[in-house]
């Protein structure tokens, strides 16, 4: 499981990178995308078990000694993923809508709100 | 009355729907939608204030029923304690004022529907999130927030650089959202759960790096939300080109979400703000924060990207006065909070009639409209006064409540740090009135501006809404102690006593609050004040006196300086000999222009830093995180 924090911290890290260092429009978007998957893949981590079954389970069945995976997690992750995935259509729409006023996708020209 | 909570948020969203169905047939629909959709949902909220704020009870309402089973919560709840309440308040009442301005002041654009459903849905996540008694929950409601904010401030998407303030917004904020994400999930993976009284409950017990990381994750991304320090020029961008009302909403009411969820993250969740380095982390950053933005207000040419910046320098006294840690600190910031709402508010809805009436916001274009416009001058100048902190207008009180909590923290540690936190204050305070000076000597002052010839009044659906926003001023101005007594002594008692926020959840039953803490100290006294104030005053004038003046000859050779030595009296000549006179307004540059020129390094620095590339601005964001993570694990 540790593996898969280091995995997904990397992740983040990288997401976050992008943004800073690239300076087209889409590899920004692209770079949040990589850092949601990070955040996802930290959060299915965190309710991971390796022993563990789908958390599917009728009253009773369960004794000690049952492993299964957390399945909180995995609903906050739908959340996120769906999210993630508005937020990313959102930039992209913006980003079509920058281009054609603009001209250009270099985010060092699109700064006509400064100082 | 268990049930108001979520009718109250509802009763938002639902509107919005109903909005986007019946909306498009005709103006009056929308209203008669929109009005009674803000209506019942203020009434709600209001309704929960007997029972809340004057007998100490706490709502709790635990949604499909899930309550929680052997004292541990299952279900999402929300819970509705005095301090939520407060923030619920703040945020309906601008809902309502910010609506009902719209009604007017979009009447000129096109696909209003899509507006006042997003406006809806941005208001029904702000409600949700204040109200709210779960940490994921709040994640979600933060991202609905964002999402609509960014899309309303795009709305006007012909105007210069929307679209660019509102791509950076969204960029550089989901470093926030996920911030957020991430500091709730590693909660989870510590105390397995998302309620905010079981964690409240369960973090003092649970010291481990991972909740210190999560702490450091959870207080940038409020940072992010309230624009701290790194991220005021995603405020600056965004209130510049969103429409007036929405900036309103950005500055009245989403940074004050930031402001709530840094309260609830250091008094409940954690309740670390005992501890001197939380103080000066949270003060610190607010203190940083006023200071920079207020000087950054100095150069702008937008009135209100220059709102902006005073807006994000009072949220930074809010947050100061929150990190003191002290009942009447938190009195204070909560106290500032509310005026902040009502006079920044006010503010930009009359920069909003400026430029629906003239067309423009550059301030060297504008002059003269109190000429044109009384009315709104009058308003604007009931704004200014209050945020600049004249009695006996409501920014006077709340920011002597926080100068007075500063200093008297500063006594009773004997800690140098919160005097200078105070001294900052107090200049902030003083650039607040001036640089307030120079937007109504530029705008309302002076000569009239070509573009403000034909200038009018407007409309009476644009100044109902300011006049509320103005007798609230004052009205919170004339009576901060019974104010403080009604609605701020319960709020902050609600969140000093977090354990009772706790039982209250987990239990299923009302409890009634402590008795709050929360009073002023023996250093209230306006005559202390008054004379602090005549001896600053006359030591700066005996500074500015006794100052060498500058000979000429020191400036340069003796002949250059013949050739431009004019005759004796030439410069009356314009004044006898009947020359056509020119257009001489002074303008809000000219005015501190010495100031400006002594500063320049300064201002040309903080200039400079705002580049206006977004990738510049994450790299700060990033920058911010990864110090404010260290910071955490070294010394929390």
């Amino acid at each position: 499981m540790t593996f898969n924090y280091f995995v997904s911290f990397f992740f983040i890290v990288l997401g976050l990178f992008c943004i800073i260092t690239r300076h087209n429009l889409f590899k920004v978007v692209i770079g949040m995308s990589v850092v949601d998957y990070g955040t996802n893949l930290l959060i299915v981590s965190i309710g991971a078990s390796n022993k563990g079954t789908a958390p599917i389970y009728a009253a009773g069945e369960i004794v000690p000694g049952t492993w299964f995976v957390d399945p909180i997690p995995q609903a906050l992750t739908l959340t996120s993923i769906v999210i993630g995935a508005c937020i990313t259509a959102m930039a992209l729409s913006l980003v079509i809508k920058i281009y054609s006023k603009y001209g250009t996708l270099d985010t060092r020209e699109i700064r006509r709100l400064h100082g | 009355m268990e049930n108001f909570p979520i009718l109250a948020i509802m009763t938002l969203f639902m509107g919005a729907f109903i909005n986007s169905l019946v909306g498009r047939r005709s103006h009056k629909a929308r209203v008669a939608v929109v009005f009674t959709t803000m209506a019942i949902s203020l009434l709600l909220v209001v309704s929960m204030v007997p029972a809340v704020m004057f007998r100490g009870e706490i709502i709790t309402y635990w949604m499909g029923g899930w309550a929680p089973e052997a004292g541990w919560a299952y279900g999402i709840g929300l819970e509705v304690d005095a301090l939520s309440l407060f923030f619920g308040l703040i945020v309906t009442i601008a809902v309502m004022v910010s609506g009902t301005y719209s009604f007017t002041y979009m009447k000129r654009d096109d696909s209003q529907v899509n507006f006042y459903t997003l406006f809806l849905m941005l208001a029904g996540s702000v409600l949700g999130l204040v109200l709210s008694g779960d940490l994921f929950n709040i994640f979600v409601m933060v991202e609905i927030m964002t999402f609509t904010a960014v899309a309303l401030t795009a709305f006007r998407n012909d105007t210069e650089g929307a679209l660019e303030g509102a791509f950076k917004y969204l960029v550089v904020g989901s470093l926030g959202s996920v911030s957020i994400l991430t500091g709730t999930i590693l909660i989870y993976g510590c105390l397995h759960t998302l309620n905010l009284a079981q964690i409240a409950d369960l973090a003092i017990h649970t010291r481990n790096p991972v909740m210190v990381v999560a702490f450091g994750f959870l207080f940038v991304g409020f940072c992010t939300k309230a624009f701290m320090f790194p991220f005021q020029p995603l405020a600056a961008d965004a209130h510049a080109v969103a429409p007036a009302s929405i900036s309103m909403m950005i500055s009245g009411v989403l940074t004050k979400c930031g402001v709530y969820g840094m309260i609830r993250l250091v008094y409940v969740l954690f309740q670390n703000i005992g501890q001197t380095h939380v103080q000066y982390l949270v003060t610190g950053m607010g203190c940083l924060t006023m200071f920079i933005c207020v000087t950054m207000a100095f150069n702008q040419h937008n009135f209100k990207r220059l709102l902006a910046f005073h807006s994000i320098s009072q949220v930074g006294y809010v947050i100061t006065a929150i990190g003191l840690g002290t009942a009447v600190g938190l009195g204070a910031g909560l106290y500032h909070a509310i005026n902040h709402t009502l006079f920044k508010g006010l503010l930009f809805l009359v920069a909003g009639a400026v430029q629906h009436q003239t067309g423009t916001l550059d301030l060297d274009e504008l002059g003269g409209l109190s000429k044109k416009m009384p009315k709104t001058t009058l308003l604007f100048l009931i704004g200014a006064a209050s945020i600049s902190g004249i009695p006996p207008f409501n920014g006077f009180a709340s920011k002597w409540m926080i100068y007075q909590s500063i200093f008297s923290k500063a006594v009773n540690t004997g800690n140098i740090f919160f005097l200078l936190v105070c001294i900052v204050a107090l200049l902030t305070s003083v650039l607040t009135l001036a640089s307030f000076v120079k937007v109504a000597q530029s705008v309302f002052f002076g000569q009239c501006a070509v573009l403000c010839r034909d200038a009018e009044e407007c409309e009476k659906g644009m100044r109902i809404p300011m006049w509320v926003l103005a007798i609230l001023c004052v009205v919170l101005g004339l009576f901060p102690d019974q104010f403080g007594e009604l609605f701020l002594k319960p709020a902050a008692g609600a969140a000093m006593g977090a354990d009772v926020y706790a039982a209250a959840m987990l239990s299923g039953k009302a409890v009634t609050s402590m008795p709050a803490i929360y009073g002023y100290i023996g250093t209230w006294s306006p005559i202390v004040w008054i004379v602090l104030l005549l001896i600053v005053t006359a030591g700066m004038t005996i500074f500015s006196v006794s100052a060498p003046i500058r000979k000429p000859e020191a400036l340069g050779e003796g002949e250059v300086e013949d050739e431009h030595v004019l005759p004796e009296n030439a410069k009356y000549e314009p004044f006898f000999s009947g020359e056509e006179s020119v257009h001489s307004h002074v303008t809000g540059s000219d005015l501190f222009w010495g100031f400006k020129e002594n500063w320049k390094k300064y201002f040309s620095f903080w200039h400079d830093w705002h580049s206006g590339i977004v990738n510049d601005y994450e790299l700060y964001g990033v920058v911010f995180l990864a110090a404010a993570l260290i910071y955490c694990i070294l010394f929390i």
